[in-house]
């Protein structure tokens, strides 16, 4: 394993050539927007930027510094190459400070396939490797053309799963040759190989399985029942009603930012999570969504850290529920609250929900999981299943000291919280990185604590708060053990390579 | 401030003492360490006041001088027993940190859910001869931070607990 093969022997390739004109538009983009805000923001005043000769010397200046931006990607784009082995892929950039980055397969956490909008009308798409080494340890290959980045994906899922695939010879290992042609059955729009370049690895797209596609419908309904929403019209009605009721138009343009802050919030959430799809296959789970900048992920098994389904109170009603992960490669958004990366499922019904939760853990390890579940979601109080918070908790958390609960499983630990804004982890045994108990001197006197598993940085922190000192100590106890035992039995890195699946079952 | 229980609490009882667990106490140095750059962190702001007062004499600088006068005698009270609360424990799987009086924490890390594991020393602690470790999961929440150790076994730490993260690594 140690020999790694020279890099001499490595076959490099470069990314698209328009590269550098899809990346290097932002930068005129936003002098755009710069000089647009100056202008406007000196409107009030009489004094308007664009006045006299001056417009054209503005130009001029976006025009040198987009030609000087379009230089520097050019030349980025020259020293940008990969290449791809079996154990790793390899990344070369940097004009001025060279940088190879070497990102182990067996270490992926998730593969995803993007196409900005710009990217979208030449066909290109960036190819995004996570692994998990906090922020900005992935690797991005772009861009491609849309095809060939979908046959990198497939390839390198397949070499990620421990399946050895044909290179540089058409006629590769059989199980790939298989693969091809039942891939070319089942998958018309899929990775097979159309032309034939001879460089293009040979790897078959895994086969899918629709689970859920969320509708335009179904999505603007949950976004107008979200808080954003109702602070979107609160803000509108209060600065209406300051405006009328004191006749000074100015308070619009300094309340306004507010306002737009909660609508961009949802226009970004739309965009985001638009024309959502789920669907399983043996490379893991697959994701598709977008409206301008579209996302296709694979996220293998064994990769997500934990699940947490939520319900604001305003989804009571129909009883949607929304579906979040910890993956460790996506980390946690760096945009401030919209995070579409890290989401299994937008807005579902319960049924829905739990088969995204399924997708994560098809054998919850217990008799009836329905039932736990069900508990798990919109019960109250200790039931058949949940060990919940003491009586005694209700002058700490009088809101939901009936809801906070935990209960195990064979494969995981579920914990259960919120009144208000209903929630429900489910931590797998083997994803457990540290456990943690806190207790504060309020706790103390009322004799609860805090359990808390230690998950990778994502949008959840799986907690049970104020469990009786007793059940939390225990449940400390037990869950180091059953942690401890689940990683032991867990299964490969490579999760293909193992006996008894037999290769042809991927194709 | 007022706080019934003992640093250590009776043996084998409560969430934060699980029976049959020998905590390992941090070096006493730890409470020299932090009680300097406490005062060294109060002595500033209290140079400056004292200046003022020298110049400008006015009476909410007595104030603050007695706030910070304050501060240091809580500190004073509090480090020790602070320190005398950490406490680990390797057991065969797993490493035990105890930490806090008034808010009181507990983290379990498995050896196998190891990264990496630092030992720090600035300068101050270099003088005392104590060391920190600190143990990194690939859980950024994780908490597991030993201060305070003697040089020796703060490397005989890093060494034992690399070790048996190697023995027990698994995936993510």
């Amino acid at each position: 394993m140690n020999d790694a093969p020279a890099t001499e022997d490595l076959v490099w390739h470069r990314v698209h050539p328009v590269t550098p004109l899809v990346r290097g538009w932002t930068v005129i983009a936003v002098l755009l927007v710069v000089v647009g805000q100056q202008t406007l923001n000196g409107l009030p005043e009489g004094e308007n930027l664009l006045e006299g000769d001056r417009w054209w010397m503005i130009l001029l200046g976006i025009l040198a510094v987009g030609l000087v931006g379009l230089g520097y990607s050019a030349l980025a784009w020259r020293m940008t190459s990969y290449a791809v082995d079996d154990e790793s892929v390899h990344l070369r950039t940097g004009v001025l400070f060279r940088q190879q980055r070497r990102a182990r397969l067996d270490r992926l956490q998730a593969v995803d396939v993007v196409q900005p909008l710009l990217a979208r009308f030449f066909g290109l798409a960036e190819l995004k490797l996570e692994v998990a080494g906090g922020a900005d340890s992935g690797v991005k290959l772009g861009f491609l053309k849309e095809a060939e980045a979908n046959r990198l994906r497939n390839d390198l899922l397949a070499r990620a799963a421990g399946l050895r695939v044909g290179r540089e010879r058409p006629a590769g290992a059989p199980a790939a040759t298989a693969g091809v042609a039942d891939a070319a059955v089942g998958e018309p729009d899929g990775a097979v190989p159309t032309g034939s370049s001879a460089s293009a690895p040979l790897a078959p797209e895994a086969p899918e399985q629709p689970v859920t596609a969320v509708g335009p419908g179904r999505l603007v309904a949950s976004l107008l029942r979200s808080g954003a929403t109702v602070g979107l019209v609160l803000g509108i009605l209060a600065i209406a009603g300051v405006v009328v009721g004191t006749r000074e138009i100015g308070v619009l343009f300094s309340a306004l930012p507010a306002v737009l802050g909660f609508g961009g919030y949802l226009f970004s959430r739309f965009t985001g999570e638009f024309g959502f799809r789920s669907a399983i296959s043996p490379d893991g789970i697959r994701l598709r969504h977008g409206l301008l900048e579209t996302r296709s992920q694979t996220i293998p098994p064994g990769r997500v850290q934990a699940v947490r389904l939520r319900q604001g109170p305003f989804w009571r009603g129909p009883d949607w529920w929304r579906v979040d992960v910890n993956v460790a490669g996506y980390g946690l958004s760096t945009d401030g609250g919209t995070d579409t990366k890290s989401v299994l499922l937008p807005v579902g019904t319960r049924d829905e929900a739990l088969a995204a939760l399924w997708l994560v853990l098809p054998d919850l390890g217990t008799p009836d999981p329905r039932a736990l579940l069900d508990e798990g979601l919109s019960g109250l109080d200790a039931g058949e299943h949940f060990v919940v918070s003491p009586r005694r908790a209700r002058l700490l958390d009088p809101l939901s000291w009936r809801r906070n609960g935990f209960t195990v499983t064979d494969r995981a630990l579920v914990l259960r919280g919120g009144r208000v804004f209903r929630s429900l982890v489910v931590v797998p045994h083997e994803r457990t990185q540290s456990l943690g108990l806190e207790q504060g001197p309020l706790q103390r006197r009322f004799d609860v604590a805090t359990f808390a598993v230690h998950s990778t940085p994502g949008p959840i922190a799986p907690k049970a708060a104020h469990l009786d000192s007793a059940d939390a100590a225990r449940l400390l106890d037990t869950q180091a053990a059953r942690a401890r035992e689940a990683r032991a039995h867990a299964g490969p890195e490579l999760w293909m390579r193992r006996d008894d699946v037999p290769l042809g079952e991927r194709a | 401030m007022t706080d019934p229980a003992p640093e250590t609490g009776p043996r084998g009882t409560g969430p934060f003492d699980p029976p049959g667990i020998e905590w390992t106490h941090v070096s006493p140095r730890l409470v020299t360490a932090r009680l300097l750059s406490t005062g060294i962190t109060l002595a500033v702001p209290a140079v400056g006041v004292i200046v003022l007062l020298v110049l400008f004499p006015h009476w909410w600088q007595w104030l603050v001088l007695g706030v910070l006068a304050l501060l240091g005698l809580w500190a004073a009270v509090l480090v020790p027993r602070q320190v005398r609360a950490i406490g680990y424990a390797e057991r065969d799987d797993d490493l035990l940190i105890r930490q806090g009086i008034m808010f009181r924490t507990l983290v379990v890390v498995p050896y196998g859910r190891m990264q990496y594991v630092d030992v720090q020393a600035g300068p101050l602690a270099r003088r005392l001869r104590i060391a920190t470790v600190q143990l990194h999961t690939a859980s950024a929440s994780t908490d597991a931070t030993i201060d305070g150790l003697e040089p020796a076994e703060a490397e005989r730490l890093r060494d034992r607990l690399a070790s048996r993260g190697e023995a027990r690594l698994a995936g993510l």
